[in-house]
């Protein structure tokens, strides 16, 4: 019964994605495409929700089962299935897919009512919302490639949506390309998967593994290094981020739901569900920890000098996505995926409130451009404080008990543990200092020169009202697990990590990191209130002078984007080149041209008899003939 | 019903009819050949029975037997998608020329048409080493017209390039195929050019590799393999626009179909020698098609070169003597097909309309024209084998199986995976995206006739990306019989050998007079005689 429900919820926004795709190359009526852009991903969230509470009801053991449509390939003892797979951690990932998905689209429908292409806007979040859905439900490593790069495509549209912008076009490549480095890190893991183990059903390979492959040697250690390759593009990982901050050319729904509450979480939810593979590799669990903690800081510090709001954002969606891939890679499946949940709710809040602010002032994103806008947006002041609240992990909102598990557990996780505890506690800092300062620039503080051409604007409910169920969700999600007191998050996915170390933290670190976070974002806001708010905003203006070296190395963004250009791009490009104007006319061709000449001098010469080299052909063929006959002849 | 002949006869006939005839109705005929055809290769799908990996629905006539010349056919799980693949874009390209005739010469060049599609039947059909020769040269000639002919600026360069390319590895391998007759009559004492008797023959090693060398030189060149390919560019660019849907789409198929039709299972030994070469080679040609398709500068040449690039993956599959490599080649041969059949029409129609040939005269089409945005999205998807698409089984398919044997020509062939989506995105984003170029996307819209070509492709393409199985569960009993010989001369282990390897002469065949006193002969050492 629920597995008939699944194929249900991944094929309904499919339908809406197609049908909203063909429907005639006239724009059809704006309230024909919301019910079918919004309305199929509602029915699929209520399905979802049917499928959670199935499971809820029944034994932790019995909550996982496969779902088969048919068989899709089978190569000598290679057998692989369209299969889906209903699990904890699968239903966790599709409550947020569709949940949040439902209040992003539905925000939309008043976001993008002015916007070109409403249609295709419906429909490519629609194919998106499906192609993550089968990432997720995937039941072998097949296709969840195939749901992976599907999720990719629709990222590469959605952040190319304006088409005709040449800003978007080249955003729109580079997130493709990054991306296909990564699908080539899951496709060599399968091939290593497929060639030792013979399966690449999850089952299989997760059944297998510890046995066939054993523990820390050179091929599990392989397997997890070139999984990790996928996660780090998807997942926006140093050094292969570059592309995130560049995708905020789409607009800034897609921002909220493909480039913050869900898409790139993928890589963390790859690492969370091949757990068994992880704990067989030590060293790349370890590298994938450092991994994550070198990208939260580094994200973290280009965050603080941002000027456009939406790239506020995206820094801090990397450096938080930082924080669940260094908690995935020390073991901490379970605070890896807390945090995914508390932060696809603030940092969705945070990009729609965002919307709300960039709608109001006609397009405007950059924050010197911005200022005493709480006047004029109550509503979206208020969830905004929330949001950035939430995420700079001040009690009792959401961020703080999921950054605080991590936290606190990582400090008992052994001595890289401690350092990148640590790293965490820095990055806390930075992370409510960005995030304030974001807030007092837009929010307090004076208007810009010569105010605003037009009064700023309140949105409308379709907008208000998705950012209020967020931000709702945003102060009360962490309390699912709160220390000491329960363990909802625990024990639901328990069934789904079947190598899951457990670690927990003592009362002892969870007091004193609990205190350390407090004070941490404390000094973060009170740093940023400041600068930013306490002197009218006058501090800022003379303190921008400081430090100009620092600044320039933060705006260059740590220079990533120049120097992969000079290594990677450029010299294929070169070697392009060089193939094309070098080899082409006058290597090969050179060969075959002088092989020409030499055939032509040939056929002149025998030309009384032959005339051109189709005749020549036949010729050929008739004295093969000939050949073989008398061959016979004088053979018998 | 001999639908082996009939698939043969029928474009033939209709060709040589259709030429002589006035173009209205030179069309009629055309087009309704190309369906009776592509009806006949459906028939013929019905009739297979997959459970079998020889040869079946054998049709044998004596021809010119004095030669050894026989009308020999049959049809196995490679070729009957091959078969499939040959009809259904030839089909369509008579459907086409139905719809946009030449305006001079009309009747010829479907005539023409219809009879390279015959040649390319028979090619694959022929039971008979003569008459797979007979095939093989006589699909030249009306390549030769219908690009010397129909072909723009440059035509008479290209195809003489073309000719003299092709004709040199022909010639040899017409000598390979007569000394492979002798040897083999030496050996088993029996004198034939019959493809399945000639199986399982023990020609010495060096016997062995001067054969394969001789087949393989034309193979390669056919595809072609780099360095081989010099003769594709200036063919791909100047040909009708059609003729290079047919020679992208199903003449590069007739090079890999001499692999896996008679270089793997008469010379195993040969292929097991050459066998790292080959590898390296396929892998040079994916990784140089993808850079030169990265920077050429022209719609077709990007296609072309990436042709060089898929081709170069497809015969990776062949040459790492792998089940599943090889099953994922021949589902790579059909998809290739269809996908350069689909992004040379897309290519077409917006070089014509544009009249524009190059990359950097074009952009912002999607404006004004979304349907043609969508299908160019649709197909550079499929050619960069997105996972998800049929291309993408395909290659995987052939990457499992070579990481098993050759890690790190699938390290390096994945950098072409990668340059696949720069090459694909550069062409797809610099026409249809970013600032309106000289021309406006209206002009440049499918139009009905477009539909029509492009859906049946599309669709093909979908029902394989979703059950490649449908393939792969005919393929596999001939897959495994065509490599368990190369297979038993690489010494793989016998758990990865799926099929019975022939022995030829049999054992129980009694001596010939002045054989060697028979050492008691094992499966291993009648395979591969030490020297």
């Amino acid at each position: 019964m629920i597995g008939s429900l699944a194929w249900v919820v991944l094929l309904l926004p499919l339908a809406g994605a197609l049908v909203l795709g063909f429907s005639g190359s006239a724009e059809p009526p704006k309230a024909l495409t919301r019910v079918a852009g919004v309305g199929t991903i509602a029915l699929s969230f209520a399905a979802t929700l049917v499928i959670f509470f199935t499971l809820l009801g029944r034994d932790a053991d019995d909550r996982a089962l496969t779902t088969t449509a048919w068989r899709w390939a089978e190569l000598g003892p290679l057998r692989i299935d369209l299969a889906l797979l209903l699990d904890p951690l699968s239903v966790l990932m599709m409550l947020v897919i569709t949940g949040v998905g439902m209040l992003i689209v539905a925000y939309s429908t008043e976001y993008m009512n002015h916007d070109r292409d409403y249609r295709r806007f419906f429909a490519e979040m629609d194919f998106f919302i499906f192609a993550m859905l089968l990432l997720v439900m995937a039941a072998n490593f097949v296709f969840l490639i195939i749901g992976w790069a599907l999720v990719g495509l629709a990222s590469y549209l959605l952040i190319g949506y304006y088409y005709d912008r040449p800003s978007a076009v080249a955003a729109a490549k580079k997130a493709f390309v990054i991306n296909v480095l990564g699908d080539v890190g899951l496709v060599l893991a399968a091939f290593v998967m497929a060639v030792k183990l013979d399966t690449l059903d999850y089952a299989g390979v997760f059944g297998l593994a510890p046995e066939k492959l054993g523990h820390g040697g050179l091929i599990p250690e392989l397997i997890a290094v070139l999984l990790f390759v996928g996660a780090a593009a998807k997942s926006a990982q140093v050094p292969l981020h570059t592309w995130l901050p560049d995708a905020m050319e789409g607009p800034t729904p897609v921002s909220a739901l493909i480039h913050a509450a869900t898409m790139v979480t993928a890589g963390v939810y790859l690492v969370v569900r091949c757990n068994v593979l992880y704990q067989l590799a030590p060293h790349a669990s370890e590298m994938v920890a450092i991994v994550g903690a070198v990208t939260l800081f580094i994200a973290a510090t280009i965050a603080t000098v941002q000027e456009d709001i939406k790239r506020v954002l995206a820094w801090s969606t990397v450096s938080q996505i930082g924080y669940m891939i260094m908690a995935a890679g020390l073991g901490l499946y379970t605070g890896a995926m807390f945090h995914f949940l508390t932060h696809a709710f603030f940092k969705a809040l945070l990009f729609l409130v965002a919307g709300v602010v960039i709608h109001a002032l006609v397009g405007e994103q950059g924050i010197d451009r911005m200022g005493g806008l709480k006047k004029y947006l109550p509503v979206a002041w208020a969830t905004t404080l929330v949001g950035c609240l939430a995420i700079s992990g001040v009690p009792p909102f959401a961020g703080f008990f999921s950054k605080d598990e991590i936290l606190a557990r990582a400090w008992d996780a052994g001595d890289l543990g401690k350092v990148l505890s640590i790293v965490g506690l820095v990055g806390a800092v930075l992370t409510a200092f960005y995030m304030f300062r974001m807030f007092f620039r837009v929010f307090h503080g004076p208007e810009p020169e010569g105010g605003y051409a037009h009064a700023p604007h309140p949105s409308g409910p379709a907008m208000t009202l998705p950012v209020i169920v967020l931000a709702v969700l945003s102060t009360v999600g962490g309390l699912i697990q709160v220390p000491t007191v329960n363990h909802w998050l625990d024990s639901w996915l328990d069934v789904s990590l079947m190598a899951d170390p457990a670690l927990e933290a003592s009362h002892a670190t969870e007091w004193r990191t609990m205190t350390m976070s407090v004070i941490a974002a404390a000094a973060g806001i009170g740093l940023a209130w400041f600068i930013f708010a306490a002197d009218g905003g006058r501090r800022r203006v003379q303190m921008a002078g400081a430090m100009p070296a620092l600044r320039r190395f933060l705006l260059d963004q740590w220079r990533f984007d120049p120097v992969i250009d000079d290594a990677v791009v450029a010299p294929g490009r070169d070697l392009g080149d060089a193939a094309y104007r070098g080899f082409e006319p006058y290597g090969s061709g050179g060969l075959v041209r002088g092989g020409v000449g030499v055939a032509t001098a040939a056929a002149r010469l025998v030309r009384a008899t032959q005339n051109g080299l189709v005749r020549m052909s036949a010729f050929g063929l008739v004295v093969g003939l000939i050949v073989v006959a008398a061959a016979m002849i004088l053979g018998r | 019903m001999p639908w082996l002949t009939l698939l043969i006869v029928v474009p033939l006939a209709a060709g040589i009819v259709a030429a002589l005839l006035p173009s209205a109705t030179a069309r009629l005929v055309a087009a309704v050949a190309g369906l009776v055809t592509a009806g006949l290769a459906v028939a013929v799908l019905f009739e297979f029975n997959r459970t079998v990996g020889t040869g079946q629905l054998t049709e044998h006539h004596g021809w010119a037997s004095e030669a050894g010349l026989e009308w020999t056919l049959r049809v196995d799980g490679i070729s009957l998608w091959l078969v499939l693949l040959t009809a259904g874009i030839f089909g369509l390209a008579l459907v086409a020329g139905f719809l946009h005739m030449p305006a001079r010469g009309g009747a010829q060049y479907l005539g023409l048409i219809l009879i390279a599609e015959g040649a390319l039947l028979g090619l694959f059909l022929a039971g008979n080493l003569l008459l797979f020769y007979v095939f093989w040269e006589s699909m030249l000639i009306p390549f030769y017209f219908l690009v010397g002919m129909w072909g723009s600026e440059g035509r008479r360069q290209a195809v003489m390039r073309f000719v003299v390319y092709t004709m040199v590895g022909s010639l040899i391998m017409l000598v390979g195929i007569v000394a492979t007759a002798f040897i083999a009559r030496d050996v088993t004492g029996q004198f034939t050019f019959d493809i399945q008797a000639l199986q399982g023959v023990a020609f010495s090693d060096t016997q062995s590799r001067w054969l394969f060398a001789a087949f393989a030189l034309a193979f390669v060149i056919k595809l072609p393999m780099w360095p081989f390919h010099a003769w594709l560019p200036d063919t791909y660019r100047t040909a009708p626009i059609v003729v290079t849907v047919l020679l992208a789409a199903v003449m590069s198929k007739a090079g890999v179909y001499g692999f896996l039709k008679i270089g793997l299972p008469l010379f195993p030994g040969g292929a097991a020698f050459f066998q790292n070469v080959l590898v390296l080679l396929s892998v040079v040609s994916i990784l140089y098609g993808s850079l030169v398709a990265w920077r050429a500068p022209t719609l077709r040449l990007v296609v072309a070169y990436s042709s060089i690039a898929h081709l170069g993956f497809i015969l990776l599959g062949i040459v790492t003597i792998d089940g599943q490599a090889l099953q994922g080649a021949v589902l790579q041969m059909v998809n290739h097909g269809l996908v350069v059949a689909s992004a040379f029409v897309i290519v077409g129609i917006i070089t014509q309309r544009s009249g524009r040939e190059k990359v950097a005269d074009l952009g912002g089409l999607a404006e004004g024209a979304p349907w043609l945005a969508g299908a160019f999205l649709f197909v550079t998807m499929a050619s960069l084998a997105i996972p998800g698409s049929n291309a993408f089984a395909g290659e995987f398919f052939i990457l499992i199986g070579t990481f098993r044997h050759h890690w790190w020509a699938v390290f390096l062939a994945c950098l072409g995976i990668i340059y696949a989506s720069v090459y694909m995105l550069r062409l797809f984003q610099r026409t249809m995206n970013g600032p309106r170029g000289q021309v406006s996307g209206s002009t440049v819209e499918m139009r009905p006739g477009d539909f029509v070509l492009l859906v049946p492709l599309v669709a093909a393409m979908l029902a394989i990306a979703l059950w490649p199985q449908g393939v792969l569960r005919t393929t596999g009993p001939t897959v495994d019989r065509v490599l368990a010989p190369a297979q038993v001369a690489l010494n793989r282990p016998a758990s990865q050998v799926r099929a019975r390897v022939p022995v030829n002469p049999p054992e129980e065949a009694l001596p010939l007079p002045g054989d060697p006193e028979p050492t008691a002969p094992t499966p291993q050492n009648t395979q591969v005689p030490t020297p």
